[in-house]
């Protein structure tokens, strides 16, 4: 099976570590991978804005330069919730290539059916659950196999997991006030864990949590977990 | 000569010419879990509501004597139990009725003006104690909408009320504060 | 020069995120709804399971919605009532108070109902003459305090204790207090005093049964019993969409509302209204008005994609679950319905250009779509309404501009890498500073790295 690397246009620019630690654990397991070189974005921020035409071209794009694909794989629940659950309404059809999208985790768990990727990363970590990988794909028991099988890793869940850190795209610039206490919200519940590190499969959530972190000179970090994976 | 009913009639049809995407169908299990025994749940259901079971004769009479004013439904049952009123439903302090019948899934009594004597009856006075008798115990919901339908198709009261436990509210701060406007109180009485 | 709404809502969703005592009251009455609606689900065998019976029933009702409209009509009549068919706030407005002149009412009893406070109607009441009061023990405080309930359920969720004994004590005279027990007994005396010297009662209702012909009324406190027992008329004000095609069907639409909407299995009081007093009753109204109201509803219904917004049963469930209501608030909407569902449904009822930033104001988190009793497709019909927004061109020419830059951009790999270069450049500069304000204003943004992955693969990607 030959993997196709799908990288979002954010991790490209801001987060390549990310897109870099997904390979290697990928190889670590002896996928053979390779990267599309014409990829550029998957239409999200168009989409979620409402500029539903231009959108679909980029869709359209996807699906040409992904086609004839065994599997897709993105370290992103956004934009893998964008392409196999918002694409096929956006371009009135299904397609294999759609369908054959996976987010990172859920691709180890559930396509390779591996749980423990000789990983270690000795630290006590919560888990923030991205409102895409959550909702849009369902995923819940499948990240969190993944890092219970982490050595050394004590995971402690945070009473509000499930609660939205407050990006959700162009609506944490557009509405930054409601955006940022969704975001204080989130630190305070991860805050109670003792957590030394928050961990989440999104990193536009991780920007945004790291963002007041940051800002507040908080001794927690935040770290993807494909680069969690990859750590040894 | 309906000029509004028939706009908001044709607007109605003409907006439902297109069929709205259906939702994925259910399965046929059942929505709720069968209630094996269903004068043990009532019981229990009715108790955590805050709702009084009388257990005997003799502790009715005990009962009936915290009370000055009482006014009843006037059926036999009632009267057996209690006597005759003494208070109109204004003046009462204790409102006494018969019921429709007793749901044990929810713990309620459901009653109408025609098994309580009016509407206000059961609900204005500061106590409402309901006369009943065991084989009125229905399991669920679904029972006693089937027993309400054989009994009043047609001919339905102009009112019925499912009485879950003493009037409450918790409006403020989320603190529970029993008799918010209807009876603080809620006891039944399971004749023979 | 007036502010517009879009204006209004910035303005007050930047005061209440602001408001930390207002965030910990919020969180603290929610977390407690939570609890109770996990105790309220395992109720049932199939939670999920139930929520597909109910999507099922409500699509049916609202799909067919002319035939159990007019069933539900002729039922009314049949047992005595009237109907009145009112297609705008204002023709709902004027048949009540038609009906009051004609009956010489000078006092109203009202039990909680969101279309009376949609159509503005206590408003119209007072202007009239008309002494109209709010008896759900909430509302009352709503309507001492000359504000709109704050939530669809719980409308003083807001307010603490101590706010509300301070209420009592300067608009009522009462002596201080901090037991929330004698708080509500002050209220029922009062409010049983009105009940009595009342000459109509109205209320809304939950739901409207079509093959009985009755109106469902779902309280915990009894005063909509009480309002629809003691005045001589009664006027119920039901938004079309209430309709459901059975008697049998409260069975699961009974509990279904109370677990979303308090997490009770029912509440206290369940009843349903046929008529009015028939000959051999003791008492009861001797009129009783239904009036049906669309007042936009049509228009919704004619939107097939969001129609299914018409099967809510105004449990209050979205609201709970939704970050950006528990973060600015009921009354930051300025809307009759708030949170998901009223950013849904407001463009389809009001002016959509004016309230189109209401589907921007969320993150798409989907929670409220998880909650939804009745399964409705909440946050996607936001993405819906952004949509519709574009293409009706509620958008200002630059932004339209940015897109089409940015889709050529993105169409090409080379073009990409350039824009990627030059924006990492400006980043790493500070040249973006302007642009980035409203997230740098209080959080650190990240700064991009030198190489991409499109670099690192380059580089290394095929090989090692």
């Amino acid at each position: 099976m030959r993997v196709a690397l799908f990288i979002p246009c954010f991790i490209d620019q801001l987060f390549p570590k990310v897109g870099i630690a997904m390979v290697t654990v990928l190889r670590r397991l002896k996928v053979d991978v390779y990267y599309p070189r014409e990829q550029t974005c998957c239409g999200q921020p168009a989409f979620n804005t409402g500029y539903w035409p231009e959108a679909r071209e980029l869709a359209a794009r996807y699906c040409e330069i992904f086609a004839d694909v065994d599997a897709i794989v993105c370290p992103s629940g956004s934009c893998t919730a964008m392409v196999r659950n918002f694409y096929p309404e956006l371009l009135g059809k299904a397609s294999l290539t759609t369908a054959h999208t996976y987010e990172f985790t859920e691709f180890l768990v559930k396509k390779l059916g591996v749980t423990d990727v000789g990983a270690k990363f000795p630290a006590r970590v919560t888990y923030h659950d991205s409102c895409h990988a959550l909702r849009e794909l369902r995923l819940k028991d499948e990240p969190r196999q993944l890092l219970r099988n982490v050595q050394g890793l004590e995971l402690v869940e945070m009473d509000q997991a499930e609660t939205c850190c407050g990006f959700g795209g162009t609506f944490s610039v557009k509405f930054p006030m409601i955006s940022y206490a969704m975001d204080e919200v989130k630190v305070t519940s991860i805050q109670k864990t003792g957590a030394q590190y928050v961990v989440s499969g999104d990193s536009s959530c991780l920007m945004q949590i790291d963002g007041y972190l940051r800002r507040q000179n908080l001794p927690i970090q935040t770290i993807s977990l494909a680069e969690v994976l990859a750590s040894t | 000569m309906e000029p509004a009913r028939d706009n908001i009639l044709d607007r109605v049809r003409a907006a439902l010419r297109v069929e709205a995407h259906r939702p994925l169908a259910p399965t046929s299990a059942p929505i709720f879990p069968a209630v094996s025994d269903p004068e043990a749940r009532f019981r229990e259901e009715f108790v955590a509501l805050k709702g009084q079971i009388i257990e005997n004769a003799e502790a009715l009479r005990m009962f009936l004597k915290g009370f000055t004013k009482i006014t009843t439904d006037g059926s036999e049952l009632v009267g057996k139990a209690v006597g005759e009123a003494n208070a109109s439903v204004h003046e009462c302090d204790l409102g006494v009725t018969g019921c429709d019948c007793l749901v044990a899934q929810t713990g309620s009594i459901i009653v109408s003006t025609l098994s309580a004597g009016g509407r206000a009856l059961s609900v204005l006075p500061p106590t409402h104690l309901v006369i009943a008798r065991r084989q009125q115990i229905v399991p669920d919901l679904a029972n006693a909408m089937a027993l309400l339908r054989k009994r009043y198709n047609k001919r339905w009261p102009s009112a019925l009320s499912v009485i879950t436990g003493p009037s409450r509210t918790a409006d403020i701060e989320k603190i529970l504060v029993m008799g918010a406007h209807g009876p603080k109180q809620l006891a039944v009485y399971f004749a023979e | 020069m007036t502010t517009s709404a879009f204006e209004q809502f910035t303005h007050d969703a930047t005061a209440k995120t602001a408001d930390l005592r207002h965030r910990a009251v919020i969180q603290k009455n929610i977390a407690s709804y939570d609890a109770a609606v996990a105790r309220g689900k395992s109720r049932f065998a199939d939670w999920q399971n139930a929520r597909s019976h109910a999507a099922a029933v409500k699509w049916e009702t609202i799909n067919h919605l002319d035939r159990y409209l007019e069933q539900f009509e002729a039922n009314v009549l049949a047992n005595g009532g009237h109907v009145f068919w009112a297609e705008t706030a204002e023709d709902a407005r004027a048949h009540v108070l038609q009906l009051a002149r004609r009956h010489g009412v000078q006092k109203v009893v009202k039990s909680k109902s969101m279309t009376t406070e949609e159509i503005h109607l206590n408003d119209a009441l007072e202007a009239a003459g008309i002494h109209a009061v709010e008896t759900d023990l909430g509302e009352y405080i709503c309507q001492i305090r000359g504000e709109p309930p704050y939530h669809i359920v719980t409308p003083v969720m807001h307010l603490t204790k101590a706010d509300i004994a301070q209420t009592f004590q300067e608009k009522l005279g009462t002596p201080p207090t901090d037991s929330a027990e004698e708080l509500a007994m002050i209220a029922r005396a009062r409010l049983r005093r009105e009940f009595m010297t009342a000459d109509m009662g109205i209320t809304g209702a939950n739901f409207a049964i079509a093959d009985t012909g009755m109106i469902a009324i779902t309280e915990n406190e009894g005063n909509a019993r009480l309002s629809f027992s003691l005045p001589r008329v009664h006027v119920a004000i039901v938004g079309i969409e209430k309709l459901i095609p059975r008697f049998e069907d409260l069975a699961l639409f009974w509990p279904l509302l109370s677990t979303s909407g308090t997490g009770q299995a029912i509440t206290a009081y369940s009843s349903l209204i046929g008529g009015p007093r028939q000959e051999h009753e003791v008492d009861g109204p001797r009129e009783f008005h239904v009036i049906l109201l669309d007042n936009g509803r049509t228009r919704l219904l004619a939107d097939a994609e969001q129609r299914d917004a018409l099967h809510c049963i105004r449990c209050g469930a979205c609201l709970n679950t939704c970050p950006i209501y528990k973060n600015i608030g009921g009354h930051a909407y300025n809307t009759t319905y708030q949170g998901p569902i009223g950013s849904v449904i407001t463009p389809h009822l009001r002016d959509a250009q004016e309230w189109s930033h209401l589907a921007y104001a969320s993150s798409l988190c989907g929670s409220c779509t998880d909650v939804c009793p009745v399964r409705i497709d909440l946050h996607h019909h936001l993405l819906h309404n952004r949509r519709n927004a574009i293409e009706h061109k509620f958008d200002n020419l630059i932004q339209r501009f940015l897109f089409r830059a940015w889709l050529w951009t993105m169409q090409s790999p080379v073009r990409y890498a350039i824009a990627a270069k030059l924006g990492n450049f400006a980043l790493r500069r500070g040249f973006a500073q302007a642009f980035l304000k409203p997230w740098t204003a209080k959080r650190e943004f990240p700064m991009p790295p030198k190489q991409s992955f499109r670099d690192y693969w380059r580089q290394h990607g095929t090989g090692a």
